[in-house]
């Protein structure tokens, strides 16, 4: 297997696996934030906040993945 | 059929015109799209001053200083209209030129005959029955489809095919040509730019692409085309400026639309902020974060209008812009806790025999927490605005793809439902930013609220990480 192959054969798979991650991660959160919502509706605001924040840190590291393919992408 | 339909008239011009001229540019040659537009704008002002004219002429005021000063402004409009008339003639191709002069007549034709065709009695009762309906429009679009077949392969139909499924690129083989002699000529960024273009996933097709695509010789297109995300980011800056200056310029005790809808924005941003930074540090930071999320979201959008690339979608706006961020926390934090406070900060405001132990281990963490803020934040926002565009121009080219068949210049929007996403990602990510932000501005301001300190100790709530 050459570069070009291996670079191909691994770049999906790669962000594939980032994306299960992080998908992983925003289940959890977005199951933490509804719960906490059920628990105390009147502190919604401040735990639709902190979940939009917290989410956007997990959804970066599949970011991160989809800039590093495409920065990668180039040399196949 | 009075004044209304003659402006009717104007505005489906306006409109068809700026399209029908763009679709050439793209398709065609960009210079024959510039003449067409051209030819259709010269015709729109020529009929606008006639019309002007003879309104004024007729009118029963015509003899008041004002309507003289008018029939005045409207004779030397056309002066220079005839004056422009030689020069764009030598200068664009003549029958592209003719082609979008006679652009409102054909509107006024179609428009004319529509209303002829709308008011009549076979009209009426081919719309009664639903069926008969249907019947005449499979009919209509078996008809455009065999004239069309059988229109000569060799020309526009064949063209349009394969510029259909190059889809999107602007231009493409005379953008590409230009841009190999360029990297020829222009050694090192030449050549660096002409592979970026041909390796890298395709593009929607902008107003600047296509003029330096038209004019692949002159010096200030091929400036635009380089320095096309400051261009754009620029102008989206006075853009914002000039709102902003619009809407504050008379400020009434009983708003306007406008000032109304940014009185309401500013006054959102700043309780949002004012809640997470507190009462004392709040309005301080108002200007400088509100002012980044109006910016952000402006850019990430503009990339949505047709004809217009989003700024953010390239990383080295997003890098300036978390610098900026970067920069600024730094300097609240040497202002607000001095130097020794920073430091100490930095170091995790050791005050036990155990906390001194483990600072020197802290101390890299803290740094490194701090430098990669800037990467997360420009990283994250590059990211999420480049793949929403490559993913709208990935369903656009399938549309495009799915119907080359035809060899015609259409597609299936199949990018549509995407638009929405887009449209709510990008909202989430400017929002997202500016929050990021305001966290970390907080993290650097001194807290001075130690019972909150200490019940956040007690829960054991999750701190705020860098990403």
């Amino acid at each position: 297997m050459d570069f070009h192959a291996a670079l191909s054969l691994g770049l999906p798979i790669g962000i594939g696996i980032a994306a299960v991650g992080s998908g992983i991660g925003l289940g959890l959160i977005g199951q933490g934030a509804m719960q906490a919502i059920g628990r105390q509706p009147e502190a919604t605001a401040k735990i639709q906040l902190a979940m939009i924040i917290i989410a956007a840190l997990a959804e970066a590291l599949t970011i991160y993945a989809f800039v590093t393919m495409f920065l990668l992408s180039s040399k196949i | 059929m009075g004044l209304e339909f003659l402006a009717r008239v104007r505005t489906t011009t306006l409109w068809v015109g700026a399209v029908a001229s763009l679709m050439i540019a793209t398709y065609a040659s960009p210079l024959t799209g510039l003449a067409f537009g051209a030819g259709a704008l010269w015709s729109l002002v020529n009929l606008a001053l006639i019309e002007r004219l003879i309104v004024t002429l007729t009118g029963l005021k015509r003899t008041r200083p004002a309507s003289l000063r008018r029939i005045g402004l409207a004779l030397l409009g056309m002066l220079a209209l005839f004056a422009a008339g030689p020069l764009l003639l030598t200068r664009l191709a003549p029958h592209w030129l003719m082609a979008g002069f006679f652009l409102p007549f054909t509107v006024i034709v179609l428009k004319a005959a529509a209303r002829l065709l709308l008011e009549s009695r076979a009209w009426a009762a081919i719309t009664r029955r639903p069926w008969r309906a249907a019947l005449v429009v499979v009919a209509t679009v078996a008809l455009a489809w065999g004239a069309l077949g059988a229109l000569p392969r060799s020309g526009v139909a064949r063209d349009a095919g394969s510029a259909a499924l190059a889809a999107s690129e602007t231009g493409a083989a005379e953008g590409h040509a230009a841009e190999t002699t360029a990297a020829e000529s222009h050694a090192a960024e030449g050549a660096e730019h002409g592979e970026a273009k041909s390796e890298g996933p395709q593009e929607f097709p902008n107003v600047i692409g296509i003029l330096a695509g038209a004019f692949p010789h002159a010096t200030w297109a091929h400036f635009l085309e380089h320095y096309e995300v400051l261009v754009y980011s620029l102008f989206i800056a006075l853009l914002l400026c000039f709102l902003a200056f619009l809407a504050s310029r008379n400020a009434k005790m009983y708003p306007g639309r406008l000032q109304n809808a940014v009185e309401a924005l500013v006054e959102a941003l700043h309780d949002f902020i004012v809640g997470i930074l507190g009462p004392k540090f709040g309005p301080r930071y108002v200007p400088f974060l509100g002012t980044l999320f109006i910016y952000i979201l402006a850019m990430n959008l503009f990339g949505l209008i047709p004809f217009m690339h989003s700024p953010t979608s390239n990383l080295n706006v997003t890098v300036a812009l978390a610098l900026t961020v970067f920069v600024y926390v730094q300097f609240t934090g040497f202002r607000e806790l001095g130097l020794v406070g920073y430091f100490d900060h930095m170091l995790g405001n050791p005050r036990d025999v155990t906390s001194w132990i483990v600072a020197p281990l802290i101390f890299p963490i803290h740094l490194l927490g701090e430098l990669a803020k800037p990467i997360s934040l420009s990283c994250r926002l590059f990211g999420n605005i480049f793949g929403e565009d490559m993913l709208l121009v990935a369903f656009a080219t399938l549309g495009v793809t799915m119907l080359s068949f035809t060899h015609l210049p259409f597609g299936l929007p199949l990018h549509l439902p995407f638009l929405f996403l887009a449209l709510l990602s990008s909202t989430l990510q400017a929002l997202v930013f500016t929050v990021l932000s305001t966290i970390y501005f907080l993290l650097m301001l001194p807290h001075d609220d130690h019972e909150h300190e200490e019940e956040a100790h007690h829960a054991h709530s999750p701190q705020v990480q860098e990403g």
